[in-house]
């Protein structure tokens, strides 16, 4: 994980107002505890990310190295049940797109109202560009990919609020 | 040499690869299922990448999902481990489409290996000696009965069309041919919807004996002798050796140099096993041939100091045999590998579940291979093997004492296994005098469940 991917990652905790979360992913250990009105010690993260935390967030722990990120990543599912959002899995792997094709316009957008069977995306699988339905009616919250990334079997893509 | 290789496969092998990956500082990236999220194989990769839920046919024989997954983890190279796809020449073939390299002999000769008729008429055409058998189809207990005239008796018939013991007679005599002969022809059709059968040389008492050879793809071929696994359940190999009692070395030496002709022959490249059937008078009969690595392969590597994995990425990353091996091949001590299963030591039932303790036995000589951990789960989805023990001592009577020993400290809590059986086996008369064949462990078993009976009130 980058510092970008961290800075998004503690972002979207504290919009959802998670109170604890632990994330594990190869060598990265990262553990979130937030309280109200408590100021950081931000620890240095060893290595490769610079950029220090930001409050309100307490102790973030990091561990060893960072290795180069690895796709694919993991986003915040822990999230979303808190929340009653219905995340949108790729049901396979390969590299999601946002938009048919490059340079046309995206699919689907954060505040889209979307139906049951709409196409969301695309996920591309062995040259097969695979569309991607919304399995449920709904607002589209946020969207947890971006156009590019590699994504693996069960990833989740958008969190979506059902209508 | 490769820069990043994907282990298209699970457990205990890929942890292997993924051993030979990182010594060799290759770049390892495992696919796995949802129901191998927390596997050591999963753990110990660079990279890992979830590719399907629980089923295999989902998950770790789905090939477009196993190919995409390489393409965006942009590998050079795809290991496929052993079972599962590594004898599927289709995914071979499409591995090549995508300029990923297969670990492997190329798709052709996958194939050939594949078909057994095709296989057994390559072989014996290349000198490679096999079980009398007849050339296709016998359509008459007529000709059954002249065949086995001159090939002689016992004799075994079996369906064209199926297997599994359908439509399959063993027949010791000219009096009882025809009405088994017709017998296997009616069952073969009820099986299959065809009667066709062909015939072969009946072994009473058969050894299992295979021959590993490594082959690169300049046309050098080397044989690193024979691993004898006579020690069978249901066609399932429990026990496996490495030299056997029966093969002397003018013997090992002589079918090493057929093999290494063979193949070079017949263009085979990287590693592969060549399975004989040994009579009651020692000879050699090719049944068939594997095109991977096996589950084995650690006798043949504890005494001969090859590692095979490491052999299979050199070769496929275009090395020459003579780079590969640094020498001769040299044969010292002897080694034995049980494998644990996840069973009932005597109804072999799988057991699946949580392991409590798992608590590893070491010591000289003796190498676990295992993707199991204490904690870990063993998912129901699978086979049933978690470890490999193997121990290498000085000579065969080191190597025994060496197992039974190992068998005894190896403590695995929480499941059924089956070490205890390993452990009988090892105190066996028989087993510890070389004096066994395919039909031990039925014996074994039977005088086993006689004790049980005779014992009861």
């Amino acid at each position: 994980m980058n510092s970008k991917e961290i800075k998004e990652l503690v972002e979207f905790l504290i919009e959802k107002d998670i109170a604890e979360f632990e994330l594990e992913r190869g060598d990265v250990k990262l553990r979130v505890k937030r309280g109200v009105e408590t100021h950081v010690v931000a620890a240095p993260i060893a290595t490769q990310i610079a950029a220090p935390m930001m409050s309100p967030v307490a102790a973030v722990a990091p561990v060893a190295a960072v290795p180069s990120a690895a796709p694919p990543q993991e986003a915040a599912p822990a999230a979303a049940p808190e929340e009653n959002l219905h995340i949108v899995k790729s049901p396979i792997v390969g590299t999601y797109y946002e938009a048919p094709s490059p340079g046309s316009p995206p699919f689907s957008k954060v505040g889209d109202t979307v139906t049951a069977g709409q196409i969301l995306c695309i996920v591309e699988a062995m040259k097969l560009m695979n569309e991607i339905e919304s399995d449920v009616a709904g607002e589209i919250v946020k969207i947890l990919v971006s156009n590019g990334q590699p994504v693996e079997y069960g990833q989740p893509l958008f969190a979506i609020r059902p209508r | 040499m490769f820069k990043k290789i994907l282990i298209a496969n699970r457990g205990e092998i890929a942890l292997r690869v993924i051993c030979a990956c990182k010594e060799l500082g290759i770049k390892a990236v495992a696919i796995y299922s949802e129901a191998d999220r927390n596997s050591l194989h999963v753990r110990f990769a660079d990279e890992a990448i979830c590719i399907g839920p629980p089923r295999l046919s989902e998950s770790y024989l789905n090939i477009p999902a196993v190919i995409s997954a390489a393409e965006i983890a942009n590998v050079d190279a795809i290991h496929p481990g052993y079972g599962l796809l590594s004898e599927n020449a289709n995914f071979a073939e499409v591995c090549e489409t995508c300029g990923i390299k297969f670990i492997g002999p190329p798709p052709d000769i996958i194939r050939l290996m594949g078909e057994k008729e095709k296989a057994r008429a390559a072989m014996k055409k290349a000198g490679v000696p096999i079980l009398p058998g007849s050339e296709g189809v016998v359509p008459s207990a007529e000709e059954a009965a002249e065949w086995a005239g001159q090939i002689g008796y016992p004799v075994i018939c079996k369906a064209s069309a199926g297997g599994g013991g359908r439509g399959m007679r063993v027949i010791r005599s000219a009096e009882e041919l025809a009405p088994l002969f017709n017998a296997a022809q009616s069952e073969a059709a009820a099986a299959f919807g065809n009667g066709d059968l062909y015939m072969e040389k009946f072994v009473e008492r058969p050894r299992h004996i295979e021959f590993q050879v490594l082959a690169d793809a300049h046309g050098n071929v080397v044989s690193l002798g024979e691993r004898e696994c006579s020690i069978q359940r249901r066609h399932q190999k429990l026990v496996e050796e490495a030299p056997s009692v029966m093969v002397r070395p003018d013997l090992r030496q002589h079918i090493g140099a057929i093999l290494q002709r063979t193949m070079s022959d017949i263009g085979y490249v990287n590693a592969g096993t060549v399975e004989f059937l040994m009579d009651e008078d020692q000879n050699l009969h090719f049944i068939e041939m594997n095109t991977r690595i096996q589950v084995e392969h650690p006798v043949t590597e504890m005494t001969t100091d090859v590692d095979l994995v490491k052999s299979q990425i050199a070769i496929a990353a275009g090395e020459r045999l003579d780079v590969v091996l640094h020498g001769p091949v040299v044969y010292r001590g002897h080694a034995i590998e049980c494998r644990i299963n996840a069973e009932h030591p005597e109804k072999f039932t799988p057991s699946a579940g949580k392991i409590k303790t798992f608590s590893t036995p070491g010591g000289t000589g003796v190498r676990v291979d295992t993707a199991m951990y204490a904690e870990g789960v063993i998912p129901p989805y699978y086979d049933s093997l978690i470890a490999k023990l193997v121990v290498r001592g000085k000579d065969r009577e080191e190597a025994i004492s060496r197992m039974a020993r190992a068998l005894e400290m190896f403590i695995v809590e929480g499941v059924y296994t089956t070490i205890p059986l390993h452990r009988r086996i090892m105190a066996d008369p028989d087993f510890r005098a070389g004096n066994f064949d395919t039909k031990f462990m039925e014996r074994f078993l039977a005088a086993k469940k006689a004790e049980v009976d005779a014992g009861k009130p």
